[in-house]
């Protein structure tokens, strides 16, 4: 059997704070987010934060108003939130949605035994389910805590988790997550569409 | 001998400019061509043709980004006009290659859009036969754009639009949404780009088989899917013939991935564009002998009847889901989706 780990998306200042909406949202999930890792590292499970860093030749990369590059690497906006980060924790820099696109994620993973992944972070329509669907193409066996992911848009949010359930992943909450843990000792398989 | 591609360097505005510089950079694009340039570096080139009627079309290329997974800009530029000349029948023979770069490109991307273009144009068999090239401050233009005019000959009756009947069979030869999917993906870097590669590929080789594989008149004209998708295809041709064209949901081929992909994005792949796949009409009689003949082609494996021309005057487009319910496909008003060829 192998290892689970838990990915967290963008738990950075620049991306939490960049709308009020987001701000309120994360303020909202974060005691029971912050909770969750706890208790995942608690039971011996890794925490991967995904730390989106903007690279400045980027062409696809959204400036801020006055032209300024956001989550440059070794700002403080691009830092992973002290709240959610453990010296436990492991740190993989990732320069575009899905954490896996051209970064050590995979190989980590790999070297470390995983073969489940908890996908977690904000946001959801966007770097939590691409990262989730990077993770099923890679043979992953894939879980979403449904109230440890985070939008600023509650719909696109809940369309997001629909599809995540959909087509690849197993979503519940943290609650049931950790129940089903210490209740099987494994997360089962989501059984899905067979690939070609 | 070669040199080293990091020693190449990187384009400058005088690589533009008509001088010594220039001449350099043409001699590594000439050699880069290799066979599939016959230039002469005349202001024009002079070409044998036979007499009768040719095919005439011309493309630009901005795609974003100018290299993807299985391919680059390089490639779409051949593909792309190769293909317009091919669905209406015609033998594409010449391509001409215009080329705007802007300064700070690695001349060894250069080098590698050039092969692409060497290999495609050998698969396709066709030559390039002049070329120009300009260079435009850092900023003016993204890396690299292309354009090519080709000219084809006709050796049968061309296809038109208005061959299409009704009970004419719509065939599509191969998935749709891919090359859009691959493309969008690599953009923002989604974790589909490795599970969804773009369909760019010349198509002429295939539909030479098909023609050569049925009677004059069974295929009654060709289409091939790229921007707008299959929805602008058959909405033209809706038009065109003045019949609602009906499709069936079911027999869409779409890779599941792909699904997955447009499903997110919010895109539908029948909008979507691709680069290598065709959509024909066809005699009823003839079906079965046009999907055998295009799925013994490596680009056309995937060849599939989608639907029919029906009776129906009116000019629509209809999708037949799976409980039988029409539903009317609408034509974009526009898709916001730039730069996929």
């Amino acid at each position: 059997m192998g290892k689970i780990a838990v990915l967290t998306n963008d738990l950075q200042a620049d991306v939490v704070h960049k709308t009020p909406e987001r701000t309120a949202a994360m303020a909202e999930a974060q005691p029971r987010f912050v909770h969750f890792l706890e208790e995942m590292r608690r039971r011996g499970h890794g925490i991967y934060h995904l730390q989106l860093v903007n690279l400045p030749d980027d062409p696809n990369v959204e400036r801020d108003f006055d032209g300024t590059l956001p989550l440059q690497r070794g700002s403080e906006g691009a830092a992973i939130l002290g709240d959610f980060l453990d010296p436990s924790d492991n740190v993989v820099e990732k320069n575009k949605d899905s954490g896996f696109y051209e970064t050590e994620l995979h190989d980590l993973l790999q070297k470390n035994g995983v073969d489940t992944v908890l996908v977690t972070g904000l946001q959801t329509q966007i770097c939590v389910q691409t990262t989730a669907a990077d993770a099923f193409f890679r043979g992953y066996n894939i879980w979403v805590p449904s109230d440890c992911v985070v939008s600023g848009d509650p719909e696109a949010r809940d369309r997001s988790l629909e599809w995540l359930s959909g087509y690849c992943a197993t979503v519940a909450t943290s609650e049931e997550i950790l129940a089903t843990l210490d209740s099987d000792g494994e997360l089962a398989r989501k059984v899905v569409k067979i690939l070609p | 001998m070669t040199t080293p591609a990091a020693e190449l360097g990187e384009v400058v505005l005088d690589h533009g400019s008509g001088t010594q510089l220039s001449h350099e950079l043409l001699a590594l694009i000439v050699e880069t061509l290799g066979d599939v340039y016959i230039g002469e570096m005349e202001d024009s080139a002079m070409l044998p043709i036979a007499a009768g009627q040719i095919a005439m079309t011309t493309d630009s290329f901005v795609v974003d980004p100018p290299f993807f997974g299985n391919g680059d800009i390089g490639k779409i530029a051949v593909c792309g006009t190769v293909n317009d000349l091919a669905v209406v029948g015609a033998k594409p023979l010449y391509l001409t290659l215009g080329m705007i770069l802007e300064t700070g490109l690695p001349i060894a991307r250069l080098v590698q859009v050039l092969t692409s273009i060497r290999e495609t144009a050998r698969e396709a068999g066709v030559q390039i036969v002049c070329g120009d090239t300009k260079v435009v401050r850092k900023g003016e233009a993204d890396q690299i754009y292309l354009n090519t005019a080709g000219v084809g000959v006709f050796e049968r009756t061309p296809l038109r639009m208005r061959n299409v009947r009704p009970g004419d069979r719509v065939i599509l030869s191969g998935p749709i949404g891919n090359h859009t999917v691959h493309l969008l993906s690599i953009r923002e870097g989604l974790g589909f780009e490795q599970r969804v590669l773009s369909d760019c590929a010349p198509i002429n080789g295939m539909l030479d088989e098909l023609f050569a594989a049925v009677d004059e008149g069974d295929v009654r004209s060709v289409r091939d899917v790229t921007r707008g998708g299959l929805a602008a295809v058959l909405h033209e041709y809706a038009g065109a013939v003045e019949r609602t064209i009906r499709i069936d949901k079911e027999a869409l081929p779409i890779q599941f991935e792909t699904l997955m992909a447009t499903d997110m994005l919010g895109i539908d792949p029948i909008h979507s564009a691709n680069e290598g796949c065709v959509c024909l009409f066809v005699d009823p009689s003839a079906e079965q002998k046009v999907l055998d003949a295009l799925r013994a082609h490596k680009h056309g494996t995937g060849a599939v009847v989608i639907g029919e021309v029906t009776e129906q005057d009116g000019a629509l487009v209809l999708m037949r889901d799976a409980e039988g319910r029409d539903s009317v496909v609408e034509e974009l008003l526009g898709a916001e989706l730039p730069r996929l060829c």
